[in-house]
């Protein structure tokens, strides 16, 4: 304490009662009338009043001394108060940064799932475009069928025509072969005439 | 830069830096810009942000195409392949790292290379240039490896299919052809233009946008831009978007598309437009995601003017940077 100097015992009483006028005039005023008092020839009702007064003041200074305590609590519990609404608001900060973050993910996920349905929807458009499997796979059995049957007829008819061929053939060889007996009976029928005549003249 | 030809200038590619940090863009009068997107999308960003970091001329003819891999900026402009290191780009030294050109067979004209896309499997770049053909050339070793020949007319875009090892390719001539690529072979063609629904006559047949998600595939051009399931071949969505459309990308449940016309277009896999986000170009040619930053994920479009919208949020521009 020794080493508080007077510019700032100055500096701090008149900062706390610069005016002069409050506590610490009381307390002046206090100490000059108890003073008075004590050195006072007066009668013992003004000593008496004078006491009462004095005490009064005393009061009053203690009041006061005692709404400064009060006030001085209430400041640090205000503190408090702040320091931790302080707290509860960074923590609230960051909770929401992550949140931010969170949701930034979220949408890059919806982005991609939404580009992957557009994908879908224009291939699906293209496909759409196309006949339908099913029916394509019956015009091809309607058509296999088809087919089937009109090679069965082709190959009736080709029986039929080898059939109709051989007859012919047979026809044809058994004419020609009639046809050269024929020829062969002529010409010996004529041999046989040439061969009589000459015999007859030479006769 | 004068102001005539700030008037005139036309953005035709961007590319992101492998660290997201970075934007280069190429223009038609063959240079290369490079803007900072970390210092643009700062909270306290001036106008002087909004100018590029480093500008540099790196070729003769236009800057058609722009790839980035994990290390290297590579350019395409006339005829030419240039390769650019980012870590020496971010510190203002603009010296390529090597400049390769493929073998045309014709001399006379300088054939350009509309598109270029790496496939990451043996590390090969496929330059679809002007030649009708597609010049594979071996990251690794620096040589041509292979031609792909099919084509009838210039190629415009290529794409990488990454699950079947395929390359696609658009071209001129209508046709989306799909390259296996460890054989050259091709293995299909589908002439856009000859599907009633997808054929739009009056203006032409060639495919200017391609790109794929390995099952899906999105081209579009003359004829209207068309979603195309590659397993069954087969189109299933046509977008009825007015205008050709230059680019296309899948970004999670949408498609954006940019073409003719100051919009960014958003729309669904089911056919139907959601929202034409307007911008400030009056044609858009480019469009890129930057996908691979997570805190500067923008998505950034240019075309006819000297301007690029950059969109932080999809739903509107936020704001531009200007060459």
């Amino acid at each position: 304490m020794g080493t508080v100097t007077d510019d700032e015992v100055i500096r701090k009483r008149l900062l706390i009662d610069g005016d002069g006028a409050g506590d610490d005039r009381r307390i002046n005023l206090l100490l000059k009338s108890f003073t008075k008092w004590c050195h006072s020839p007066g009668s013992p009702e003004e000593g008496f009043t004078q006491y009462q007064r004095m005490l009064g003041t005393l009061a009053q200074c203690e009041f006061s001394m005692g709404k400064t305590l009060m006030v001085y609590d209430m400041n640090l519990r205000e503190m408090e108060n702040y320091e931790k609404i302080y707290s509860n608001i960074e923590q609230s900060i960051m909770s929401a940064h992550d949140k931010i973050g969170e949701c930034k993910k979220e949408i890059q996920r919806a982005k991609r799932i939404r580009k992957n349905r557009q994908e879908y929807d224009a291939l699906a458009k293209v496909i759409q475009q196309h006949p339908d499997r099913h029916e394509t796979l019956k015009q091809l059995e309607a058509l296999d069928k088809e087919l089937q049957q009109l090679s069965h007829i082709k190959e009736n008819v080709d029986a039929k025509l080898e059939l109709r061929k051989k007859q012919f053939h047979v026809l044809l060889t058994t004419i020609q072969e009639l046809q050269q007996t024929l020829e062969i009976d002529e010409k010996s029928d004529s041999d046989d005439h040439s061969q009589e005549s000459p015999a007859e003249n030479g006769e | 830069m004068g102001p005539v030809e700030l008037l005139h200038m036309s953005v035709f590619s961007q590319s992101f830096s492998p660290c997201g940090r970075f934007l280069a863009a190429g223009n038609n009068y063959g240079e290369i810009a490079l803007f900072s997107l970390a210092a643009a999308l700062s909270p306290d960003a001036t106008a002087a942000n909004q100018k590029p970091v480093l500008t540099f001329t790196a070729h003769e003819g236009p800057v058609f195409s722009l790839l980035s891999t994990d290390c290297v900026l590579l350019s395409a402009g006339n005829g030419e392949v240039s390769s650019w290191s980012w870590t020496e780009l971010t510190k203002k030294n603009v010296k390529p790292l090597w400049t390769k050109r493929p073998n045309y067979k014709s001399g006379l004209e300088i054939p350009e290379i509309n598109s270029m896309v790496i496939n990451p499997r043996d590390n090969s770049l496929a330059i679809g240039a002007g030649d009708n053909n597609i010049h594979i050339l071996d990251l690794e070793h620096g040589a041509f490896k292979a031609t792909l020949q099919g084509h009838t007319d210039y190629l415009h875009c290529v794409c990488m299919r990454e699950r079947e090892a395929e390359l696609l390719s658009g071209g001129e001539d209508g046709a989306v052809r799909m390259w296996d690529s460890r054989t050259g072979q091709c293995v299909h063609c589908i002439e856009v233009y000859k599907y009633e629904s997808c054929a739009r006559p009056r203006y032409g047949k060639w495919i200017s946008c391609l790109t794929t998600d390995s099952d899906w595939m999105l081209c579009g051009g003359g004829p209207s831009l068309s979603l195309w399931h590659l397993r069954s071949l087969s189109p299933t969505s046509v977008f009825p978007l007015r205008g050709c459309q230059r680019q296309a990308a899948f970004h999670q449940d949408m498609i954006l598309a940019v073409g003719e016309g100051a919009f960014v277009s958003h729309c669904l896999l089911g056919g139907e437009v959601k929202a034409q986000i307007p911008c400030t170009p009056p044609s858009l040619n480019t469009m890129q995601l930057n996908t691979k930053s997570s805190e500067h994920r923008v998505l950034t479009v240019g075309g006819g003017s000297s301007n690029i919208d950059v969109f932080t949020n999809l739903s509107y521009r936020a704001f531009s940077l200007s060459f």
